[in-house]
């Protein structure tokens, strides 16, 4: 690569610290909306991760609304750093009383990490946060503080500090409740059951990801229930501090050919995975490494109508460009990407378990796609890789770099 | 027979080669009577750079043996002409 082509943007050291923060709601059987809500942001130039967990009381569309204000405000209180019992007053003057109850009430957890891996916790009436370290449930004192004018509510406070490989856990009762009154479980799965199951995964695999974990726990949580319904909204969070993980993504050929030499060795030395979206790519990095591709043609029968992945050693992955990146485009922006064909499932994985995507992206214009007999839709890459980066880092919380050759 | 003397059938997996009708083409393997099947090797591959090259008519692209190209493959054309090639290939 050129001097004056010295990417400007800024890679996190391997040292620092990434925060994953992801949660996994399922809505109770037979509601349109989820009772649960969650909300996170991350506040750059403070370095400070804010994450909140809410349950509305019952479900459905009422307790959809009760949570989802709980966890606008909170956020926004938290964020500007005003009082917390005064906070809480107002998030509970705020929400609609309930007829027949005659109260309003959201239960919440917020995590507040600030930079140093300072950490405060504040809970009012969801099952108990898990923070774990080395496998293990810390517990840290709380501070509990009385509202004077809702008396019954109580909320707990509590300050630590984590270190990188910890992780905190919250859920609504949807989780701890689980298959409350069954045999197996009288008193359902309990913080104890729940918190045994995650020390399990853990402890099977230490670099679970959050998401995978977050996944895990509700997943489980409906095995518990009656033919494993969801008998009430079930939620878990999970942050986890960790290494950051890195991908590289390849695509396109380099505009000027002086380049594909820099162009494929991109993918040598990289500390992180390595996949290439685009056949006459790796077909340039195969060459200019002295590698082969090889391509298993019995992958096409799950692979949706799509060109089916190829091999090509030292690299994680390889797919044709641009009609796999347009549907993976079109999965992550709907989220439901859980059936999606082969080569996209597999590119989507690789995104969501990463932290740090760098795209590489080639501006050759390629000659064959001004065939006339092609459809006009076939996007030019660099909008799709604009559109995707806009999405993971606003829907899938990503950081993300483009780098064009 | 070793593999070595089997016809070597690639099958273009390239953007413009699967847009224009290789998705029909990958499943060759299904339209070959056995007889001509145990007598080729079909390959995936990707772009084969043809689409890119003027002197060709168009995708979607097969190419035989290394040598021959098949423009504007068709499960039919294809089949033609591995037969006509095995049949050469008999008479040597
Ligand atoms: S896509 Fe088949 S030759 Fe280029």
């Amino acid at each position: 690569m050129t001097s004056e082509k010295t990417p400007t943007y800024e890679l996190p050291s391997p040292e620092e610290t990434f925060v994953e923060i992801e949660c996994c709601s399922r809505t109770k059987t037979g509601e349109t909306a989820c009772g649960d809500d969650f909300r996170s942001v991350r506040i750059a130039d403070e370095g400070r991760h804010i994450a909140v967990l809410s349950d509305g009381l019952g479900s459905g569309i009422k307790a959809s609304l009760l949570s989802n204000m709980t966890t606008t405000m909170a956020l926004e209180f938290v964020r500007r750093n005003m009082e917390i019992v005064q906070s809480a007053e107002i998030i509970m003057d705020t929400l609609p009383v309930c007829e027949y109850r005659k109260i309003s009430y959201a239960t919440f957890t917020v995590f507040d990490l600030l930079p140093g891996g300072l950490t405060r916790v504040v809970e009012m009436d969801n099952p108990p946060f898990i923070h774990l370290r080395n496998g293990h449930d810390l517990k840290w004192p709380a501070d509990i503080l009385f509202s004077e004018r809702w008396p019954d509510r109580k909320l707990a406070i509590s300050k630590f500090r984590m270190v990188q490989g910890d992780r905190l856990i919250a859920f609504s009762d949807g989780v701890t409740q689980a298959g409350l009154g069954s045999d197996a479980c009288k008193f359902g799965w309990r913080r104890e059951g729940a918190l045994a199951y995650i020390q399990k995964l853990v402890d099977a695999d230490p670099l679970i990801s959050a998401r995978e974990l977050s996944e895990r726990v509700v997943a489980e949580a409906c095995t518990k229930n009656p033919q494993h319904r969801c008998i009430d909204d079930i939620s878990c969070l999970v942050i986890y501090l960790r290494k950051p993980r890195r991908l590289r993504l390849l695509t396109g050929p380099p505009f000027n050919q002086e380049d594909d030499r820099d162009f494929a060795e991109t993918v040598l030395n990289f500390d992180g995975h390595t996949i290439i979206c685009g056949g006459t790519t790796a077909n340039l990095v195969a060459r200019e490494l002295g590698r082969s591709i090889s391509t298993d043609l019995k992958l096409i029968k799950y692979c949706g109508g799509l060109p089916p992945p190829s091999k090509l050693p030292g690299v994680d992955l390889v797919t044709e460009g641009i009609l796999t990146l347009t549907e993976c485009v079109r999965r992550l922006e709907s989220g439901e990407y859980r059936d999606a064909p082969l080569p996209v499932s597999n590119i989507i994985t690789f995104l969501l378990e990463s932290d740090v995507i760098e795209f590489i992206v080639g501006t050759k214009v390629n000659e064959a796609h001004q065939d006339p007999r092609l459809p006009v839709d076939l996007e030019i890459r660099r909008n799709i890789i604009k559109k995707m980066s806009g999405i993971l880092e606003d829907k899938y919380r990503k950081k993300v770099m483009i780098q064009y050759f | 027979m070793g593999n070595g003397s089997k016809l070597k059938v690639e099958i273009c997996l390239g953007t413009t080669c699967f847009i224009l009708g290789a998705s029909e083409l990958q499943d060759l393997a299904q339209y070959l009577e056995p007889e001509l099947l145990d007598r080729v090797d079909i390959i995936g591959r990707t772009c084969l750079g043809f689409c890119k090259d003027r002197k060709f008519d168009g995708a979607p692209f097969v190419r035989l043996d290394e040598s021959i190209v098949i423009e504007r493959a068709t499960v039919a054309r294809v089949t033609e002409k591995i037969k006509a090639m095995l049949k050469e290939k008999d008479a040597e």
